[in-house]
């Protein structure tokens, strides 16, 4: 099988496994307990912590949560927001910042768009304009889950504390953190990280919160967490994170070009095609690569590679579903496009002997469903 | 006034005007409901013109499994007593709330008894009175609540107080078996269903048009049939793949009937596979007009390539009327899961909304048919869902 949606999730790497077996079944003390076997392990967790940290550069606590998705809702309720003021999120979010933003909307706040280039990237310009001093909240992706657009938050985050330096900054990390190298600036409050998407088990993530950043608990119970995100830590789950950052952190240079290879090699070859798009372009993370067809849907082209062994994502599950076409729909794409988006995400373990054989079958399996379009 | 129900009772509905056939179908409704309650622990019992299940751990679960079969009128969960006087005074007690306004309905099925059924209520109502201290008071027509005692003639009375509708309809199977062909969409399980409450066992077609419909279609289809189980008992779910027949007509016949040729494909495999597994009739959900292959003409040309009965219990229904009956019976969530259950690649601009069956038979001479229909029969996989079973 070749394996290109590494964005969705990856294989568990044997090194996280083995430091998730071993808190599941040694070390699988509380470690609120207050014996020595929960004071190990809390220390333990507190040493992953500074993995985080100094992965990220950046000065300030970790607190670990369920994924993702928890993550960037501790961000957006957790955080101190004036009652009405405004929030400024991009188009091209993840659905768990999106819907956040809906909800605060629901809330009383007003929450406006940063539009986005055809990459995926937010511009500068027109997000500069939408800053003031009734912006209490910001939110943007590091790197777009759907092209690999790559923001820069630093500048982002700059531009928001120069216009009003009380606004919070938050960024979606989850495509970044453990793939490119990730440097936080004083201006960044907040960064969401996910666990699964560089090697470790599904249902750990992180939200880093800067220094000064107070942040109320979503969810109450026990006070871990420093009463951030009360719940027992999924200490096994938490340590195999550490053990998977620090793996890719310390192959970041090898891993980043391995993978670029890939993704200028299929870039290149997927260019030569007249009616494919290309969405992703060379400044986006080469982790991912995506394109729209304009005659065949995402989701059939997804389906007949899986025939031939290959694993690929889709933009848009279905016409139908509108939820899905909302960040295409930001990138600018129209038409048969719409639904004809396919991301091809990679990671250090594929290699351009699967890139070879990917473009080949993908042309043979293009040009055959071709034939029945019209 | 807390009481375990020990004992449930059955009505059954329509088949009481079966006259000489009535062995028949009680012996069918009986199997139908032990397939219902399969899982369960519990004890089936019949007396004239009742069922009963007794020794079961949750009277809720057997309601529920029991308010899904077809030919029952209705249940009672009830709380079962010899046929004493002192033991139903102290049974009465026991299940009615100890204030507001009642009444007490006995019927009495053992004449031998020594007492009239508006005897037993009166006497049955002055122990409720007793025991009250005076906060209850009767009234028969403005009641808050209304006890039941059904006096059977296996020396055992049944207390009750609801009547819980069942689905009510025929016992699946007496009608014999149906082809249903089955979409994923909202009205193909509705139709399904209500065939099968006219007792009509269900096999289901399915067509697969991978790669242009993927697993989580077929998915969406399997668990369909996996919600209609639960009324109708095992559903043979038939799926054919059908991307070579799309393929050859697409390239063989104009686009605009593409749609009336597939039809016509489907019924014809439809109805194959029907007479293999001996089943009289197919069903669809066409709904007169809804779409372009609805008309009355495209009925007509689809219709007519196939010799079985066509049922399409639902053609006069509205959207709203389907989508009713599709949540009633859990099927709407999973009929609007997003994927594609017809290969909309290959749907045409401009379908023909009134086509002619003289046309059709011109368009398909450039295709081979019967070879076409042949290999997707023979490619067919069956599938055998079952309530419960793991799909």
């Amino acid at each position: 099988m070749i394996y290109f949606d590494n964005a969705a999730t990856t294989k568990v790497v044997k090194e996280a496994l083995e430091v998730a077996n071993l808190y599941f079944t040694e070390r699988f003390f509380n470690p609120s307990a207050l014996y020595h076997g929960g004071l190990e392990v809390k220390n333990d967790l507190n040493a992953a912590r500074r993995v985080i940290l100094s992965g990220l550069g950046a000065e300030g606590k970790v607190y670990f949560t369920s994924g993702g998705t928890e993550a960037d809702n501790l961000a957006f309720f957790g955080s101190k927001k004036k009652k009405n003021s405004t929030v400024i999120i991009s188009a091209g979010e993840h659905a768990a910042v999106y819907q956040s933003a809906q909800v605060l909307k629901d809330r009383g706040f007003e929450v406006k768009t940063a539009p986005v280039d055809g990459a995926g990237r937010v511009i500068e310009e027109e997000f500069e304009k939408m800053l003031g001093e009734d912006v209490s909240f910001v939110s943007v992706m590091h790197v777009s889950n759907e092209s690999g657009a790559v923001n820069d938050i630093n500048k982002l985050a700059f531009l928001t504390k120069r216009a009003n330096p009380k606004a919070i900054f938050h960024s979606d990390g989850v495509q970044a953190g453990g793939k490119i190298g990730v440097r936080l600036s004083k201006n960044i409050d907040l960064y969401s990280l996910s666990a699964h998407k560089i090697g470790a088990p599904k249902g750990t993530g992180a939200l880093f919160a800067a220094k000064n950043i107070h942040l109320s608990p979503v969810v109450v119970g026990g006070g871990q967490e420093e009463g951030v995100r009360s719940s027992t830590e999924n200490t096994a789950g938490i340590m195999a994170f550490a053990k998977a950052f620090t793996l890719t952190q310390n192959s970041l240079k090898e891993s980043l070009a391995s993978v670029t290879e890939i993704r200028d090699f299929l870039f290149e070859k997927l260019s030569s095609f007249d009616d494919i798009k290309l969405i992703s372009d060379a400044a986006c993370s080469p982790y991912i690569l995506a394109f729209a067809s304009g005659s065949l849907r995402g989701e059939v082209l997804q389906h007949a590679l899986e025939r031939r062994d290959i694993i690929v994502g889709t933009g848009s599950a279905c016409s139908s579903n509108k939820a899905t076409r909302r960040v295409p729909e930001a990138l600018g794409l129209s038409g048969k496009y719409l639904e004809g988006v396919v991301r091809l995400s990679f990671s250090r373990f594929n290699s351009m002997e699967e890139a070879k054989i990917f473009i080949q079958t993908f042309t043979e399996v293009y040009k055959e469903l071709k034939n029945y379009v019209g | 006034m807390s009481v375990e129900y020990n004992c449930i009772l059955i009505r059954f509905g329509e088949i009481f005007l079966k006259g000489n056939n009535r062995k028949y179908f009680e012996d069918l409704l009986i199997n139908n409901i032990k397939a219902a309650l399969k899982p369960l622990k519990y004890t089936f019992l019949r007396s004239q013109g009742r069922y009963f299940v007794e020794d079961f751990e949750n009277a809720d679960e057997v309601t529920e499994r029991l308010k899904k079969v077809f030919g029952l009128h209705s249940v009672s969960p009830a709380l079962k007593v010899k046929t004493d006087k002192e033991t139903l005074f102290e049974a009465a007690v026991k299940m009615s709330p100890m204030s507001g306004k009642f009444r007490v309905t006995v019927k009495r099925a053992d004449k031998r008894l020594p007492f009239t059924s508006a005897e037993m209520a009166g006497n049955i109502g002055g122990a409720l009175l007793r025991a009250s201290g005076g906060r209850l008071k009767v009234d028969l027509f403005d009641y808050d609540f209304d006890l039941n005692v059904d006096i059977r003639d296996n020396g055992y009375s049944y207390l009750f107080y609801d009547k819980i509708p069942c689905a009510g309809g025929l016992p699946v199977g007496c009608s014999g078996s149906g082809m249903l062909l089955l979409s994923g969409g909202i009205d193909s399980p509705v139709a399904g269903w209500l065939m099968a409450k006219r007792g009509v066992r269900l096999h289901a077609v399915h067509f697969h048009s991978f790669p242009y419909t993927g697993e989580p279609a077929l998915q969406k289809v399997k668990d369909l049939a996996e919600k209609l189980s639960h009324y109708t008992g095992q559903v043979n779910l038939h799926v054919v793949p059908f991307t070579e027949i799309q393929y050859a007509i697409h390239e063989k016949c104009p686009a605009s009937f593409m749609i009336t040729i597939m039809r016509r494909f489907m019924m014809r495999i439809a109805e194959k596979i029907a007479r293999k597994k001996e089943c009289g009739a197919l069903i669809t959900g066409e709904s007169l007009g809804q779409v372009a292959s609805q008309t009355m003409q495209s009925m007509n040309v689809t219709n007519s390539v196939v010799g079985l009965p066509v049922f399409r219990p639902v053609v006069a229904f509205d959207k709203e009327e389907i989508i009713d009956i599709a949540q009633k019976i859990d099927t709407f969530e999973i009929s609007i899961r997003p994927y594609e259950d017809c290969c909309t690649v290959f749907l045409p601009k401009n379908p023909v909304i009134r086509p002619r069956i003289s046309e059709a038979e011109e368009y398909e001479r450039a295709l081979d048919i019967d070879s076409l229909i042949e290999k997707a029969v023979e490619n067919t996989e069956e599938i055998v869902i079952t309530p419960d079973s793991r799909i």
